[in-house]
């Protein structure tokens, strides 16, 4: 089809274009000079994989389907993929009316039926939304006017598209040899007629107008994502998922974690434009769904607006900083400190925001520059540095727990092949002693090669680092590098996710490498291989595997038949570092365990027990408690499971706590994996000597 | 206003103290060692003054070997302005008032407006030094003390009495042994621990203060741990309230708790 832009008409086309592209144009540019008033974050790494993360979650939209958004992400899909073919063929028509150009393939039948079938297909979805924001709003949804103005231009976009396509047929400027496609067919008789070419003119016009005001208006809005999606999943974290990001030199700098515009990074900044509202990260959240102070798009969306307030004022002067957000009237500390970093809302973010290193960085500052975290989380911070651990007990008593059973130590074996790196809770905690007694049974029963560090061992530091004091953390990091490698430790076992987190993926920024393996997924490896006998039947209270007469509320006990035991996700073991299968292989590998799940908050839609981002030390003060939401929903999803099974040392104190305190004791035990496996093994009776 | 801060080093309260063999001193090693609890509370008490009035100094020193260096810094981190080890042979088994008259010559050349000091220290939690301090001064002296501040002619004083407070009214330098700050003992910041790092702690020779060292001491003839904790009772037959009747009677009776 030719293009009606005869004579001065081309002008007008040209001025339009320079303008629409101009308006828009220059707010672009000044949004990336503010975002340049971020410091230089690299991400230049792991080119091959990036490439990779934009075509499947950019091009292919993978992170909007997931449960259960699945209409919708479908819906959305369309209409992006729609507007990609479609854009193809709005560049065709201004080259076409400025230049009387054709980008190759426009002209072709295969190209004006993918245009139409898109059209038909966007065109569905947007009168969907829109009857889904005016007659059906979920109550989590806000929908600011731009959004209806949004689905308009679109609206008109598609009809002006099929209006032009039906009449160049109808005008029969269209190549002769093929198929009309379907709508531009289905209209084409209507256009017929003397005043089709005018038709297509006007609606030519009316198209070509309306994308240059799509051009202009969309930098100052949301809807900006559709652009910044591109770079914003291109330069998304490689890091592991819970590795926070490293801060090198501290001694050198002055200030610490993000206070002002200035201390985030570049990338941080495009997370806030890439932002398209759309709540899910919201909908994920366990703070948010307890009742606390805290939602996630909230924290990304402030920071938004607070650098397009105060963008003008830090570009036109380098030494103003501006003001803290968490000093702003919009983002209260409590906000920040009521995150358990489970990351539940990363991993929902279709756009890759990363929420959590936002909500860290903002409590680096508040942590190590005023000294302001919550009195609670500050004493287990302070307890670390002098005991070694966060309960403040006593670095003499660290080993107490293995005392009698011969476990030898590093300095006693150093020739033994695994590190079992026990952990404060393991340690400390009379509930989570007996899983590291667990273990170390399975392990003996293996005829592995372990040993402990003993007293050598203190706190990895995970609760300093996830409160913000990196500082700490990077000596306690550093104290147990030196250990390992004092011994020359090659391979480590932890059953406690968090530990296993800090030592495997963040050790390294420290320069301490190491082979980690969670306790599940070595157990799954040896069951694999044969090295671990279970029996179905065996004496009872064998659970109990120290052999000390205890309340027999949390011990593990042996009924003959068949316990049904849900399983409950850790974070850190899940989201995390996506381990979900070994521990559900364990499982099912047990005699007589019968596995649920907790549906749908399982696998990656995991419901947090509430202790991660050192909420363990803190207390919750506002709504209600995160580990009893999980509990009710065990109770929703399983209440006939006599267990609920998990493999980590918080979640096992947060699921206890929230049984108990709801009188639940008699119907549901929490226990961890590695207990279910200890109290099978097959051999003598006193399978811990 | 010029504050001085008395502070001493002693074991974190985490450590499990053995005792050494010849049964009079502690085992040093594996121990970690902390700025005593209320010394902290003076500190901060300083601190708060500093916060209310700026232009206040607060300076902190120490009696004690080398390693209370690290209490110094502690202190400093937290906001003091400079600190003072004073150091020597011996140190270590100084006793309280020969401790008390090395202070006072510091805090004669020092000449500050106030001295603060914890109430006791938690290590042997004799609750001496302080006052003694006052004595060898000449200095009028107020005990478990929570709060302070200048006014007309001097400083007003509180203390902590059962169900209340005295009020009491220094017109010249005082000491204060500290029961407690207003709020909490802050944490030091990253950048004051960076700073803290870098500061100058100067040392002063015990023997060159020119104080008499001599004098009535204590002197510690044995050392022994605390008995080893007895199992617990578990009462839980019976009717409830019978039991609680029971164990009313023997926290009364037996514990002496009630």
């Amino acid at each position: 089809m030719t293009a009606p832009t005869q004579g001065i008409l081309v002008i007008v086309l040209a001025a339009a274009v320079a303008l629409g592209f101009g308006i828009g144009g220059y707010r672009v540019w000044k949004l990336y000079r503010y975002m340049r008033l971020g410091w230089d974050e690299d991400r230049s790494d792991r080119p091959a994989t990036r490439l990779r993360d934009e075509l499947v979650i950019y091009l292919g939209q993978s992170k909007l389907f997931k449960r259960p958004y699945l209409v919708r992400g479908l819906a959305h899909a369309l209409i992006f993929w729609g507007f990609l073919v479609i854009t193809l063929g709005t560049v065709d028509l201004l080259l076409n009316g400025i230049f009387g150009l054709h980008v190759p393939g426009t002209e072709t039948g295969l190209f004006a039926w993918t245009i139409d079938l898109f059209a038909i297909a966007v065109l569905a979805s947007i009168a969907l939304a829109g009857v889904r924001r005016m007659f059906f709003r979920p109550p989590t949804m806000h929908v600011a006017p731009g959004g209806y103005v949004i689905l308009v231009l679109i609206g008109v976009l598609m009809l002006s598209l099929l209006v032009f396509e039906s009449a160049g047929i109808a005008a029969e400027l269209v190549k002769q040899g093929f198929t009309p496609p379907p709508l531009a067919g289905l209209f084409a008789p209507a256009v017929r007629g003397p005043y089709a070419h005018l038709v297509f003119a006007g609606a030519w016009w009316v198209h070509v107008l309306t994308v240059l005001a799509f051009a202009a208006y969309l930098p100052h809005t949301k809807h900006l994502h559709i652009v910044t999606t591109l770079p914003n999943v291109l330069f998304r974290s490689q890091r592991p998922r819970g590795a926070l990001r490293a801060m090198a030199d501290l001694e050198e700098q002055e200030t610490f974690g993000a206070a002002t515009m200035r201390d985030f990074s570049w990338k941080q900044h495009l997370d806030g434009y890439t932002c398209t509202e759309c709540g899910r990260c919201s909908d994920q959240c366990p703070a948010l769904a307890t009742g606390k102070p805290l939602d996630p798009q909230k924290i990304v969306l402030d920071v938004r607006d607070l650098l397009l307030r105060e963008g003008d004022l830090l570009m036109r002067d380098v030494h103003a900083s501006g003001t803290p957000p968490a000093h702003q009237t919009e983002t209260k500390p409590e906000e920040l400190w009521a995150c358990t970093t489970c990351a539940a809302c990363v991993e929902a973010c279709p756009v890759t925001i990363e929420h959590v290193d936002k909500i860290v960085d903002m409590r680096r500052f508040l942590a190590m520059m005023e000294s302001a975290a919550p009195p609670e989380a500050q004493r287990a911070l302070t307890n670390i540095e002098r005991a070694g651990n966060p309960w403040g007990e006593s670095r003499e008593a660290r080993a107490d727990w293995a005392d009698g059973l011969e476990i030898p130590t590093l300095a006693e074996k150093p020739d033994a092949e695994y590190l079992y790196f026990v952990g404060c809770a393991a340690s400390y905690d009379r509930r989570n002693q007996r899983v590291a007694k667990a273990l170390a049974a399975i392990l003996r029963s293996a005829g592995l090669s372990f040993a402990i560090l003993g007293r050598e061992e203190t706190c990895n530091g995970d609760p300093a680092r996830r409160i913000g004091n990196e500082y700490l953390w990077q000596i306690q990091a550093q104290a147990n590098i030196e250990a390992f490698d004092r011994y020359s430790v090659r391979k480590v076992i932890t059953s406690c996710p968090h530990c296993f987190n800090t030592i495997a993926n963040e050790f390294p920024q420290l320069g301490g490498r190491y082979e980690v393996l969670h306790a599940l997924t070595l157990v799954d490896s040896l069951i694999k291989e044969g090295r671990i006998r279970m029996a179905r039947e065996g004496p009872v209270d064998r659970g109990n595997v120290s052999g000390h007469p205890e309340r027999t509320t949390s011990s593990v006990d042996l009924a003959g038949g068949r316990e049904v035991v849900a399983y409950h996700d850790p974070c850190y073991l899940g989201r995390h570092n996506k381990i979900y299968d070994a521990p559900r292989a364990v499982m099912d590998a047990v005699p007589g365990v019968e596995r649920v799940e907790i549906e749908p908050h399982h696998r990656e839609r995991g419901f947090c027990c509430g202790a991660g981002g050192g909420r363990m030390w803190m207390e919750e003060q506002v709504g209600q408690r995160v580990n009893h939401r999980r509990i009710d929903q065990l109770r929703a999803a399983q209440a006939d499971a006599t267990k609920v099974a998990s493999g980590c040392p918080f979640c096992l104190i947060m699921l206890e706590e929230g049984v108990g305190a709801k009188g639940l004791q008699e119907q549901v035990r929490p226990v961890d994996v590695l207990e279910l496996v200890a109290s099978r093994l097959e051999g003598s009776a006193d399978a811990s000597h | 206003m010029k504050l001085l801060v008395c502070v001493k080093q002693v074991p974190d309260s985490t450590v499990r103290v053995k005792v050494a063999g010849d049964q009079k001193a502690i085992v040093p090693e594996g121990v970690t060692w902390a700025i005593s609890p209320y010394d902290e509370y003076a500190i901060e008490l300083a601190l708060e003054h500093k916060d209310a009035n700026p232009g206040t100094t607060v300076g902190v020193i120490t009696v004690g070997p080398p390693r209370a260096r690290d209490a110094l810094r502690q202190a400093l981190a937290m906001g003091c302005d400079d600190a003072t080890l004073v150091t020597g042979a011996d140190v270590e088994t100084l006793g309280g008032l020969a401790t008390a008259r090395a202070l006072a010559k510091v805090v004669d050349e020092a000449t500050p407006d106030l001295v603060l000091c914890g109430k006791q220290a938690s290590d042997d939690d004799q609750g001496f030094v302080g006052q003694a301090l006052a004595e060898t001064l000449g200095w009028p002296h107020v005990a478990i003390v929570t709060k302070f501040v200048a006014s007309d002619g001097g400083t007003e004083i509180w203390k902590e009495v059962e169900g209340g407070h005295e009020v009491w009214k220094a017109s010249g330098p005082a000491v204060l042994t500290v029961q407690k700050s207003q709020k909490d003992p802050r944490y030091p910041s990253l950048p004051g621990i960076m700073k803290a790092k870098k500061k100058e702690i100067p040392e002063k020779d015990l023997a060159s203060l020119g104080a008499d060292l001599g004098g009535p001491s204590v002197e510690i003839r044995a050392m022994e741990p605390p008995p080893a904790r007895k199992a617990g009772r578990v009462m839980k037959d019976g009717d409830p309230k019978a039991l609680a009747a029971e164990l009313a009677k023997l926290l009364r009776d037996e514990a002496r708790v009630l």
